[in-house]
């Protein structure tokens, strides 16, 4: 069993897609306790029993529609007409635009593609070091992840059994937070930079408004339709699409009929993806709990650490270490299963959980080797990987900083929840 | 042979184009119909639900055909970063190998599965078998082998073919 292991460990940094690695070891697994390898198949269809899931797709396409669309340049003008009057104005665009953008998009890389283009050569030209531009735009990919409705935040509702509106009102104190310490941060790196600044202009942000009228009610038809009780959060989904296919299609004609389907199927490409490792996932989680290996693992862990402080810094170094090998989405849907149990043995709230296991594994997105966002940005602004490394690293400090805090502050989840 | 091959593939991506418009389309279609039907006529469709949970199943086959035809599937992708082209192309015929193997398994899993589900005569959404609407596990995940035969043996390929060639020059 052991070799075996071993062998799937190597095929999958070889490269093997890992949706094929988590199959095997669920096959193999169940070979071991002698269950029809059939089993597979109702694992893979229990796919189509999942509540909410629906809100995956849904949610994916109305973001990548607005990707595709002049959403992004549109986003940019607005937040630089309200903030970039300020000492280290557009350092403060870029976080907050990319914050809003990434929560719809869901922190697929699509962010650093799509306002990376518009924001690193601005932020060139008002003065800021090169280096420092990398490493915030590189940074800013990810930001927004703990804001509703991010994909990573309805996956870890749907795989931990948790009310994804509950989720969505836990993420944005502690969302908050990483905004304003990055924010922070970038005002006093730029101190110094003494550019003449623009002057706040009514008249820029009154035309601003106007360009974003459409988009600007989005957050409140998602979240307003949800806390006021009109909808589910898989409805709020599907108006959130037929909304920006209506405002971006029909509205601004800036997606044609004709590229529809092409930003259809790149948008259900990436959902084909995430859903099939969850399929699988649902199979090698079924054998794992047969086989007791959270029971295990709880022994393990409690011979470890004996207090919930000590529990939750265990659990961050495991995350900082995960999030650097896997993706967000393959380590939820493998991962949360197996430490949910734990966790709630040590008494952390499953709220704060999912809390916690996003912002933590928000930093994999930075570190290498396979962090997403330094291969993005290297490809993008044509810089090595290694420079776009140490331009991101002051920035990984301050989010670590963040996750620290978010961590060990659970009021700042569980704030708004009633119970 | 060529040719047809050629147009195989032009098929294949209208083909999965088509199903993922018709797909995400109703979807939207039926959820947002729902909600009308709720709040102003006090009424709704009894099977929308389990309708848009079928739908998202497909979604998810059709999605991952689609992916494994772009190369888009999630790897771990590190070593392209840092082994030298050769090395990355053997890996490739490896790991695409691999794949191509558990979903051929898994394919055949899922058909031996369906056949029970003919058997027991299980049904889905009022009376419709329930095989009917599984099929597209099978299917898809024989698409997927096949796409990954396909790119093992283009990699393979090019090994072959491509470096002679570069070698003599």
């Amino acid at each position: 069993m052991i070799i075996f292991s071993v062998i799937l460990v190597l095929l999958a940094v070889l490269g093997a897609p890992l949706f094929a690695v988590i199959a095997t070891s669920a096959m193999l697994g169940f070979n071991n306790i002698e269950t029809d390898l059939m089993t597979m198949a109702l694992e893979i269809l229990s796919i189509a029993q999942l509540p909410f899931l629906a809100a995956i797709p849904l949610f994916t396409f109305a973001g990548y529609m607005l990707s595709e669309s002049d959403a992004p340049k549109r986003l940019v003008r607005l937040t630089n007409a309200l903030l970039g009057w300020m000492p280290g104005g557009l350092a403060l665009v870029c976080l907050s635009a990319c914050a809003f953008f990434t929560a719809f998009t869901g922190a697929s890389g699509v962010t650093i593609i799509a306002l990376g283009a518009i924001l690193y050569p601005a932020l060139k030209q008002d003065g800021y070091s090169d280096k420092f531009n990398l490493g915030l735009v590189t940074s800013s990919g990810s930001l927004g992840l703990l804001f509703a409705p991010s994909l990573p935040l309805i996956l870890y509702g749907v795989v931990a059994g948790v009310q994804i509106d509950d989720l969505f009102l836990a993420g944005i104190l502690p969302g908050f937070v990483m905004l304003v310490m990055l924010s922070g941060w970038s005002i006093w790196v730029n101190r110094a930079n003494r550019k003449p600044l623009s002057a706040f202009s009514m008249r820029e942000v009154a035309g601003a408004l106007r360009e974003t009228i459409w988009e600007l009610p989005l957050p409140v038809v998602v979240l307003g339709g949800i806390y006021s009780g009109y909808f589910a959060v898989s409805e709020a989904a599907a108006v959130t699409a037929l909304y920006v296919f209506f405002v971006e299609v029909i509205i601004h004609r800036e997606i044609t009929f004709r590229e529809l389907p092409r930003v259809m199927r790149e948008s259900m490409v990436l959902v084909g993806g995430i859903l099939i490792i969850l399929g699988v996932s649902l199979a090698s989680t079924n054998y794992m709990i047969e086989a007791e290996v959270p029971q295990r693992l709880l022994q393990l862990v409690a011979e470890l650490v004996s207090s919930e402080t000590s529990f939750l810094i265990l659990l961050l170094f495991f995350l900082l270490i995960l999030g650097a090998i896997l993706d967000i989405f393959s380590a939820i849907v493998l991962v949360v299963p197996l430490i949910l149990p734990i966790a709630a043995g040590f008494g952390v709230n499953e709220v704060h959980l999912g809390i916690v296991f996003l912002a933590a594994m928000q930093l994999g997105y930075l570190t290498p080797p396979v962090g997403l966002n330094l291969f993005i940005a290297s490809y993008r602004f044509d810089k090595s990987i290694m420079h776009v490394y140490s331009a991101t690293f002051p920035f990984l400090l301050i989010l670590a900083l963040s996750v620290i805090v978010i961590t060990f502050l659970p009021e700042l989840s569980l704030l708004f929840l009633s119970n | 042979m060529r040719r047809f091959l050629e147009r195989l593939e032009r098929f294949g991506r209208a083909a999965e184009d088509g199903a993922l418009v018709v797909l995400l389309g109703s979807m939207v279609i039926i959820a947002v119909l729902q909600i009308v039907l709720r709040q102003f006529f006090d009424s709704g469709i009894g099977w929308a639900d389990e309708l848009i949970k079928i739908i998202v199943l497909w979604l998810a086959m059709v999605g991952s055909i689609a992916a494994a035809r772009d190369n888009r599937h999630i790897r771990i992708d590190v070593l392209s970063h840092i082994l030298p082209d050769k090395l990355v192309a053997l890996a490739r015929v490896l790991v695409d190998l691999f794949a191509a193997v558990v979903c051929a398994t898994i394919a055949w899993q899922a058909w031996r599965y369906l056949q029970l589900e003919i058997e027991w005569q299980e049904t889905v959404l009022f009376n419709t078998p329930a095989w009917s609407v599984h099929l597209i596990v099978p299917l898809a995940f024989l698409l997927i082998c096949y796409r990954f035969v396909v790119s093992c043996a283009r990699t393979l390929f090019e090994i072959f073919r491509g470096d002679p060639i570069n070698g003599a020059q």
